[in-house]
């Protein structure tokens, strides 16, 4: 009896410790080729990355490349950061600029040194940067404004591209006039208000990284500053001439509004463009900057910024390999074709050209723009962490008509004052 | 001997009860305490450092962040209204479903299905609602009704969420009703008929105190159900508008893993177990006082 019972507790202590053990990841290093882990999170490039990881591996037989692919409904940094306590770290992964690099920076490369790392656009470099050194390989660049269709545009009437507040509103009234909805609004995206809408006040700062400082010293206030009051005014605009309920319009239906030709406008990125090519491929499309007043030479302008960038983990034994690939990746031309051609990247780094059969209408006029020197800045990745989320709420609530003007920049504040606490 | 046989009950006790008191250690005591030791630290996150903060995560909570309290009034507000129609609805149903009816079976089925549907696949299902269907259905019918903003607005997007959530677990409760009052002895309920009680009569003073501890049970899950309602939100509104419908659950997800204070989120969490262990014992305390028994 006694035999048997300790036969039984033996299983019963050992199940727990199995359980665990499965969770385990293989080393890795197998019959002389090294894996390395990749935890990337744009789901959209996920096809043509594993055919660009056969490739790879065609030619670097010696490497295995795991990528794992969270990203869309999934929220990334929060399964990020469940590997990472859980041990099981990747070899590269992606994160993106300012804040979040100075969250990592303890686990992350210096990069510096890379073949590359001198190729990397300013504009594209500062976000990963800290005292000089270079920290990640920007994924790519992207840039929004007024998405507009240039053939409702002929039909309204309108010749001349609107470059101030008062040409935009002229071209509204006339869309609206010819039976078009002027703007596809998406506002009940968090993104649309709380990163890419807000930010034309934050980068069309004389120095929006002083601003955002004096914000949270409390040298500056969101209430007494002129260019969040213009901000308001182009906000109101797109409102009085969109369609109906904006608060209840997904990301989704707003692409889909623009691509149907029920709009004529939409606030949106050049990310857009293979979700707009598969609803209508012949559409002609351009993007309008978003003026806030009445100078047409400072509004002519779109906003460029880095969503993601690779990121080597400093702890990883692989790391020498996944150096390797990221240099292969811009470095080879068969690296650099996925870049262009296959994920439609426009490119971050001066060595990689893109050409606009390869980026699309959207990507070929933002990289225009961008080597004019024309773009301004991303700066949601300076704010508080969560900022852009509660700035969307407020705006939200502004829209909605539970809060004034004035309500709504104090709850910016109140926000603020909250959230700059860490 | 005797010695043999206390020692092998032990290891019996130590069998059965052993591999759940390690899963519950394991699972549950172990993460609560470090639960509390994060909430006196400020820590992002991801760090491998963090620093002592003594209780400074629980005065800013209440001195500095207006969006706790206030998803606090949300979820006690949902919690009420959730509770009472999931509990009248999930009643009902069960009592018209233990009458003869010849569809009942299916009927009881057709109920039940929502729960069994996760609730962020629901309130996907239900978003497509209330934007789509609804709007087709309001071009079609021109009931204004329809053509609400139903996700829109805040008293609106706060209904829909009680009624997605009403939806999803009455046909649960109404399982536990239904078993409640099939052991109602049909005794005393011909026994109320001799003496000459209507249907409603019989329902006030015979059926309602015998299912009281379905009740009891019954109000317990509505209350823990709607107090931690997380994914419904998540799926349906994320929170908006303007923060209309962040549960107390979102809340501190969001503290913890968009502004990446977890101390702060820890600190949220540990206040809200408090107040969710007091409710939920006072709501046992006084519903069995209710029960009577036979």
């Amino acid at each position: 009896m006694m035999r048997r019972t300790s036969g039984w507790l033996l299983t019963a202590a050992l199940l727990p410790a199995l359980l665990l053990s499965g969770c385990g990841r293989s080393g890795g290093n197998e019959d002389g080729v090294t894996t390395v882990h990749i935890y990337q999170f744009k789901v959209e490039i996920a096809e043509a990355l594993s055919a660009m990881k056969a490739e790879f591996e065609k030619e670097h037989p010696e490497i295995r490349l795991d990528i794992q692919t969270v990203g869309g409904g999934t929220d990334y940094g929060a399964s990020l950061r469940a590997k990472f306590s859980s041990g099981d770290e990747p070899d590269i992964f992606t994160i993106g600029g300012n804040n979040e690099r100075d969250m990592w920076l303890e686990y992350l490369e210096d990069l510096s040194g890379e073949s590359w790392a001198g190729d990397v656009k300013p504009l594209a470099a500062e976000q990963m940067t800290v005292d000089g050194k270079l920290y990640g390989m920007p994924m790519n660049l992207e840039g929004y404004g007024f998405i507009y269709n240039k053939e409702l545009f002929q039909q309204a009437g309108i010749t001349e591209k609107p470059l101030t507040l008062s040409a935009l509103r002229e071209a509204a009234q006339k869309l609206q006039d010819a039976g078009i909805t002027p703007f596809a609004n998406g506002y009940q995206e968090w993104f649309v208000l709380g990163n890419h809408n807000v930010n034309v006040a934050f980068a069309q700062q004389p120095d929006p990284v002083a601003f955002i400082a004096g914000l949270t010293d409390g040298s500056k206030t969101f209430a007494a500053d002129p260019v969040f009051d213009q901000w308001v005014d182009l906000l109101d605009l797109t409102v009085e001439y969109g369609n109906p309920n904006p608060l209840s319009t997904d990301y989704n239906t707003q692409v889909t509004m623009l691509a149907s030709g029920e709009a004529a406008m939409m606030q949106q990125g050049n990310w857009t463009q293979g979700q707009l090519d598969g609803i209508d491929p012949d559409l002609n499309l351009g993007i309008l900057p978003m003026p806030i007043d009445d100078t047409a030479e400072d509004n002519d302008k779109l906003y460029v910024g880095v969503p993601s960038n690779w990121v080597i983990n400093k702890n990883s034994p692989v790391k020498e390999e996944a150096k390797v690939f990221l240099d292969w990746m811009v470095t080879s031309d068969t690296g650099k074709r996925y870049i262009t051609k296959e994920f439609q990247f426009i490119p971050a780094l001066d060595s990689i050209e893109g050409t606009e059969e390869d980026l699309g209408l959207l990507g070929a006029e933002v990289l225009a723009y961008t080597d004019k020197d024309q773009a301004l800045s991303w700066n949601w990745s300076r704010l508080p962490n969560g900022m852009p989320n509660e700035l969307s709420s407020s705006i939200q609530g502004y829209l909605g008509g539970k809060l004034t003007k004035e309500g709504m920049l104090k709850e910016f504040q109140k926000n603020w004052d909250n959230l700059s606490v860490q | 001997m005797v010695d043999r046989s206390k020692r092998s009950r032990l290891m019996q006790q130590f069998i059965f009860v052993g591999p759940t008191s390690l899963f519950f250690f394991v699972i549950v005591l172990i993460p609560f305490f470090l639960g509390l030791y994060y909430s006196f630290t400020s820590w992002n996150g991801i760090s491998q450092h963090t620093s002592w903060a003594g209780l400074r995560n629980y005065l800013h909570i209440f001195t500095k962040d207006p969006s706790f309290l206030n998803s606090f009034w949300f979820t006690a507000k949902f919690t009420l209204f959730g509770l009472v129609l999931t509990n009248l609805l999930g009643f009902t149903l069960a009592y018209v479903l233990t009458r003869k009816l010849f569809t009942r079976n299916v009927l009881r089925t057709v109920f039940f299905v929502p729960h069994v549907i996760g609730g962020l696949l629901l309130g996907f299902i239900w978003q497509f609602i209330f934007v789509r269907g609804f709007a087709s259905l309001g071009a079609a019918t021109g009931w204004s009704f329809f053509n609400l903003p139903w996700l829109g607005t805040e008293s609106t997007a706060f209904w829909a969420v009680v009624i997605v959530f009403v939806w999803q677990n009455a046909g649960y409760l109404m399982v536990i009703y239904i078993s409640a009052i099939n052991n109602v002895p049909k005794g005393l309920l011909e026994a109320s008929k001799v003496d000459g009680a209507g249907r409603l009569q019989s329902l006030m003073n015979v059926t309602i105190p015998l299912v009281m501890p379905a009740v009891t049970v019954c109000l317990f899950l509505s209350i823990s159900w709607s107090f931690k309602v997380f994914d419904l939100n998540l799926a349906l509104t994320k929170g908006g508008p303007f923060k209309a419908t962040e549960s107390v659950a979102l809340n501190i997800y969001n503290e913890a893993y968009t502004i990446s204070r977890f101390g702060m989120g820890s600190a949220k969490a540990i206040i809200f177990f408090i107040i969710v262990a007091v409710i939920s014992m006072l709501q046992v305390r006084a519903t069995k006082k209710r029960e009577v028994e036979l």
